[in-house]
């Protein structure tokens, strides 16, 4: 295989990285509020959540990109592909990432959140202090985990127009029939792609604050 | 109760409409629409040689040459969008592009549906086969053999009427895109591809010892137009591409293009009004 076609794959794997980052990102941001919702005393705001959650988590993303794509158009709303892409890879990832929020926060000890109150804290520095550091402490492995599988899942966002890697790697064996060469060579890029992220996220995670070991 | 959730589902629905009108409305005509922007949005997939490919990752084929001689006519500019191509009808009717290059054969269904360009090639379909395999040297020979063919393609449905006429019937095997079709037939996974002859001669030119091409092409005679919406909205920016088409064929600009991408020059009609199937 010649350099000219890896060099090919590794252009089309900016996509899959490139886009794979921001839906984490715009996820995360969602998931934060989904989960305040789910967490909320106000019956109001759980049932919203649930269902956020239910539907993100209970269709294929497949499905989801699908629609995004080719049925937002008939009420009006026809977006580029780069945005379906984005949009339906952070609704997936949202819904996973809210609930391990969920449980992260349902796990903080009360104790820690009692006994926080006893010496007077106020709700919002026990918030900043004592809840949110701890569940970050304990969802981290959970969103690295998240982050791996939202780049093998960005293989699928070819179905709305976006030629990633996966996508250059079917063209190009196509065209060059060196399928085996070709197909090997985007798993391996796969593979260095998600052991960065991987070895990142172990460095971020022993510089957390939170409980210690 | 049942009064208040009707009225708010009418409600809805009603919105519903309301704003898809709303959104829908700037859009009325197409053609005033690609020329402010400058732009002809084209979809397709890019594994269709030589119409659409990717050779060394540039999209490249007759398609492209074509659209960049219409995009000239028009005065825009030309945005490829690549699609699987089963998702290529849903995306174009979802209004993501303009028209499809594909091109598609042009058939009765189709055509209730879609509204076709003048043909720019014939696509009857033929039997690609593995060089040397001499178990096949008519298309009646793949009684019984599996043939890859195209998902979602008016060559499935060519194969499977003519997989009717046989003695034992053709195993048929469908597949995303044509290109894995080539692939497997290269590796030995299946016996021949039933596709379009310009599509499979190009193949097996570039392909030489590998694919060979089983004459003669079999089945009805059928042709390749690119695919438009039918709607009034979309009438005149149709309109403009078909002249444009007519106007490259006159002055022979298709035929240099045929040339180019097939080896040889098609006599094709202006407009198909009545296919064959």
């Amino acid at each position: 295989m010649s350099t000219k076609l890896f060099e090919l794959l590794l252009q089309a794997s900016i996509y899959t990285v490139t886009i794979s980052v921001v839906s984490i990102l715009i996820g995360f941001a969602i998931a934060i509020i989904v989960s305040a919702m789910l967490l909320s005393r106000q019956r109001l705001f759980v049932l919203p959540g649930k269902i956020f959650i239910s539907f993100f988590r209970g269709v294929p993303l497949l499905v989801q990109l699908l629609l995004i794509y080719n049925l937002l158009p008939v009420i009006g709303i026809n977006v580029p592909s780069i945005v379906a892409a984005i949009v339906g890879l952070s609704l997936c990832t949202a819904a996973y990432q809210a609930e391990n929020l969920r449980g992260g926060f349902a796990s903080v000890p009360s104790g820690l959140v009692e006994s926080a109150e006893m010496v007077g804290l106020t709700p919002m520095q026990i918030f900043r202090r004592i809840k949110a550091p701890i569940a970050l402490r304990l969802t981290f492995p959970a969103l690295v985990n998240e982050a791996i599988l939202i780049l093998k899942a960005s293989s699928l966002v070819s179905v709305v127009g976006i030629v990633e890697l996966t996508r250059m790697a079917q063209d190009l064996a196509g065209s060059t029939f060196l399928p085996l060469e070709i197909f090997a060579s985007a798993g391996l890029i796969y593979l260095a792609i998600n052991w960065i992220v991987a070895l990142a996220g172990g460095l971020i995670e022993r510089s957390l604050p939170g409980v210690p070991r | 109760m049942m009064m208040k959730a009707k009225s708010l589902l009418t409600g809805l629905v009603g919105a519903a409409f309301l704003l898809g009108a709303a959104f829908s409305a700037h859009a009325a005509d197409t053609l005033a629409a690609v020329k402010a922007a400058g732009t002809l949005k084209v979809g397709t997939e890019t594994a269709f040689a030589p119409f659409d490919y990717i050779d060394a990752g540039e999209h490249t084929g007759l398609n492209v040459d074509l659209f960049a001689e219409i995009a000239k006519e028009l005065g825009v500019k030309i945005e490829w969008v690549a699609l699987p191509w089963d998702g290529v009808f849903p995306a174009l009717e979802a209004g993501k592009f303009d028209i499809v290059a594909g091109p598609a054969t042009i058939t009765k269904k189709r055509m209730e549906r879609y509204r076709f360009t003048p043909p720019i090639a014939e696509a009857t379909i033929a039997i690609l086969k593995k060089a040397g395999d001499t178990t096949i040297s008519k298309p009646a020979d793949i009684a019984g053999k599996t043939i890859g063919v195209g998902k979602a393609t008016a060559q499935l449905d060519q194969l499977k009427e003519f997989s009717d006429t046989l003695p034992t019937k053709v195993d048929v095997r469908e597949y995303p895109a044509f290109t894995e079709t080539y692939a497997d037939l290269a590796a030995g996974r299946i016996a021949g591809v039933a596709n379009s002859l310009p599509n499979i001669a190009f193949v097996a030119s570039q392909r030489k010892g590998t694919f060979e091409v089983v004459l003669p092409p079999f089945g009805k005679k059928s042709y390749f137009g690119f695919i438009g919406l039918k709607d009034a909205d979309h009438a005149p920016l149709m309109d403009a591409i078909d002249a444009a088409m007519l106007k490259i064929k006159a002055d022979g600009r298709m035929a240099e293009l045929q040339k180019k991408w097939f080896g040889a020059s098609f006599d094709t009609p202006d407009a198909v009004k009545d296919p064959a199937f």
